[in-house]
């Protein structure tokens, strides 16, 4: 882990130096896994003891930080980082039941803007490595069970589109609300069930797919 | 427009924004399965045990008929307990909770059950002595996760270079599964907990396992439960089901669960009409089922420890009273496979505490027979409607376990342990785990 964060950091900084651009956006995220949300409806089906219900896993904040370092007429490449989180909530008598869902991707940015025709609009595409965390807390805590944290670490792959509009704030500062659709097609997890539903093949594949929508504001610094 | 108008203006929009697809999609989301499902069928379960029970508590909250017949005399499977005999309750059958991750683990959260984590130290006997640790560590080679050979323990635990000085210790660990070494397949048994995500830490109640069943599931269907209803055909021929117990009484339904025991089907003590495919009668017979007891000794010194194992009339002996408010000395003779059709054979209660007195007796220098109080013995190998303890992975068995626990023409279902194929069989929570699954499939079948 301390090497990929070594790495990723050397990569920033050297990417950094020859930067156009630097953006950071936040923005709310509405995520739908179809395998994510049988495993829930099925904890749900199958303890009716809990009145209130585990919501599914759909609103979460997303997060990202790009480098856009080479410049070519209306395209330009960068680096995208971008960490979301998702959480559902459920609090009955003597059982609060929290599962969170974190997922960081690190990948590859193609910008494109033509202000001849539609100035200040722009999209994005990111292709990127998805990673996932899933963990569970009960009544408060971190649910552990043999001494360890109840998890589910997924990788996979991830492809976004993002369209936004750019305006200038003030000398090299741009404000932009944007929309965006990300797709998850691969997402090994093998574990989520078990966190969620204490099974593993029982509800489940292995894998998921996700698709997300974001609709957020970016802050841009252009050199 | 000017820049002011559109930074407000996106803002709105982009407030705006967020809730419109969530409030579309989560519309079309459910946050549980068959939210609006009405069914007016009805349902039959047969055998009132966790899965049994479970299945039951499910069609109740959802509003669906249901009867539970149950053959023996009151409802719980092979979850039991006995009161009296000591100052605590006793489980005459499943005791242990194996891992808190399951849905069981919840239910205990969710009401408050009092649960202690049961770590008890192991002594070993081992060359006609009790030692603490073993020359060489045999538990290892049946926690390896690939070049298992399918082989029995037996011969697998032989060609890893276990001498017959390790057999009554290799006899434990299939124990635990509920059979004996030269039975038990070390490769299905690894491969068939693949998918084991309970944990591994056992658990012990405070009262018994029996208690928290009852008082968290069965309360809730036992009005709906008819004891000593033993089922000896299931016509299925037919658009609804007739199903008919032993005074020729018959119960109709549209669906039938049935939760008996593998050792019922592969005895064929149910007739089913018409019979059942082929594949399905094989995987019934691919699947184990040991013979198994429980003899629990009361002494009036503590003169044992705490765990026991490699005894060659009984592989594991445990003591009773860890995790129980007690002061009283009760030692738990957990006894399973070929030792448990041994001691099966004697013939009575008596020959069977006093064959594992002897045993005692030669570990402890005596101090069994004199300290003795009482005994009590659980022979779930001799109840007509179990027939054994529970089942196992046997040499050769495939996908025995997936074939068996198949439906038949959206009609018949099957559940208990060991239709469980997610690594839970042999469990109580796994059990449960069926009991659900197969309350999802009818709904589904109901709703295609």
């Amino acid at each position: 882990m301390r090497k990929i964060l070594l790495f990723s950091f050397m990569l920033f900084t050297c990417m950094g130096s020859s930067a156009q651009e630097f953006k950071v956006d936040v923005s709310y995220a509405y995520l739908y896994s179809s395998q994510l949300d049988k495993a829930i409806q099925t904890y749900n089906f199958t303890r009716p003891i809990l009145t209130e219900k585990q919501p599914l896993l759909t609103n979460g904040l997303n997060t990202s930080a790009s480098y856009i370092f080479r410049n070519d007429k209306h395209f330009k490449h960068g680096i995208n980082f971008s960490y979301a989180y998702f959480r559902s909530w459920a609090e009955n008598k003597k059982f609060s039941n929290q599962l969170n869902l974190h997922v960081a991707n690190l990948g590859y940015l193609l910008h494109y803007e033509n202000p001849e025709k539609c100035k200040g609009f722009y999209s994005d595409l990111i292709v990127s490595a998805t990673s996932s965390l899933v963990y569970r807390a009960l009544n408060e805590e971190p649910f552990v069970y043999d001494e360890t944290l109840s998890k589910a670490f997924g990788i996979g792959g991830n492809v976004q589109l993002k369209f936004g509009y750019s305006f200038q704030l003030k000398n090299r500062c741009y404000l932009s609300p944007f929309l965006s659709f990300s797709y998850t097609p691969y997402l090994f997890s093998p574990n989520n069930e078990a966190v969620i539903n204490q099974t593993k093949g029982l509800v489940c594949r292995n894998w998921t797919e996700i698709l997300t929508a974001q609709f957020g504001l970016t802050f841009q610094v252009k050199k | 427009m000017d820049r002011r108008k559109f930074i407000k203006q996106s803002t709105f929009l982009s407030i705006g924004g967020l809730f419109i697809p969530s409030v579309f999609f989560n519309s079309c989301r459910k946050e549980s399965l068959f939210e609006d499902i009405n069914y007016d069928g009805k349902v039959i379960i047969i055998g009132a045990g966790a899965a049994g029970l479970y299945a039951a508590y499910l069609l109740k909250s959802k509003g669906i008929e249901f009867q539970l017949l149950e053959a023996n005399t009151s409802y719980g499977g092979r979850l039991a307990k006995l009161e009296g005999f000591a100052d605590f309750p006793i489980d005459l059958g499943a005791q242990w909770l194996h891992g808190k991750n399951s849905i069981l683990g919840d239910l205990i959260t969710k009401s408050d059950t009092k649960i202690s984590l049961d770590d008890s130290a192991e002594k070993y006997w081992f060359n006609n002595q009790l030692i603490d640790k073993l020359p060489k560590d045999v538990n290892s080679i049946f926690l390896k996760e690939e070049n298992v050979p399918d082989v029995s323990f037996k011969d697998y635990a032989t060609q890893e270079g276990f001498s017959t000085d390790y057999q009554y210790i290799v006899e434990n660990i299939a124990g635990d599964s509920g059979a004996s070494a030269s039975s038990i397949s070390a490769y299905w048994k690894m491969k068939e907990e693949e998918n084991w995500v309970s944990g591994d830490d056992d658990f012990k109640f405070q009262e018994t396992y029996f208690d928290f069943i009852d008082q968290q599931i069965a309360s809730a269907v036992n009005d709906k439960i008819i004891l000593n209803t033993v089922v000896k055909k299931i016509d299925y021929s037919q658009d609804g089901i007739s199903v008919t117990d032993t005074n020729n009484t018959t119960y109709l339904a549209d669906k039938v669960i049935v939760t008996v025991p593998i050792s019922i089907l592969k005895s064929n003590d149910i007739q089913f009409v018409p019979t059942l495919p082929t594949e399905k009668t094989d995987a019934f017979s691919k699947i184990g089922m040991g013979a198994g007891m429980k003899v629990f000794l009361k002494f009036s010194n503590k003169f044992f420890d705490e765990n026991i194992i490699g005894g060659s009339v009984c592989a594991a002996y445990a003591d009773e009273s860890i995790g129980k408010l007690t002061n009283q000395n009760v030692l738990l003779a957990f006894i399973m496979g070929d030792q448990a059709e041994y001691l099966t054979a004697l013939g009575s209660d008596v020959a069977i505490t006093n064959a594992l007195l002897q045993e005692l007796d030669l570990m402890y220098g005596g101090q069994a027979t004199a300290s003795f109080i009482s005994s009590h013995v659980q022979n779930w190998t001799t109840n007509p409607y179990v027939k054994g303890a529970y089942s196992y992975s046997t040499v050769d068995m495939g996908d025995a376990r997936k074939i068996a626990a198949q439906s038949i023409n959206k009609k018949i279902y099957f559940a208990g342990e060991a239709m469980n194929i997610n690594g839970h069989h042999q469990t109580v929570h796994g059990a449960v785990e069926t009991g659900y699954r197969e309350v999802i499939k009818i709904l589904n079948d109901i709703v295609k």
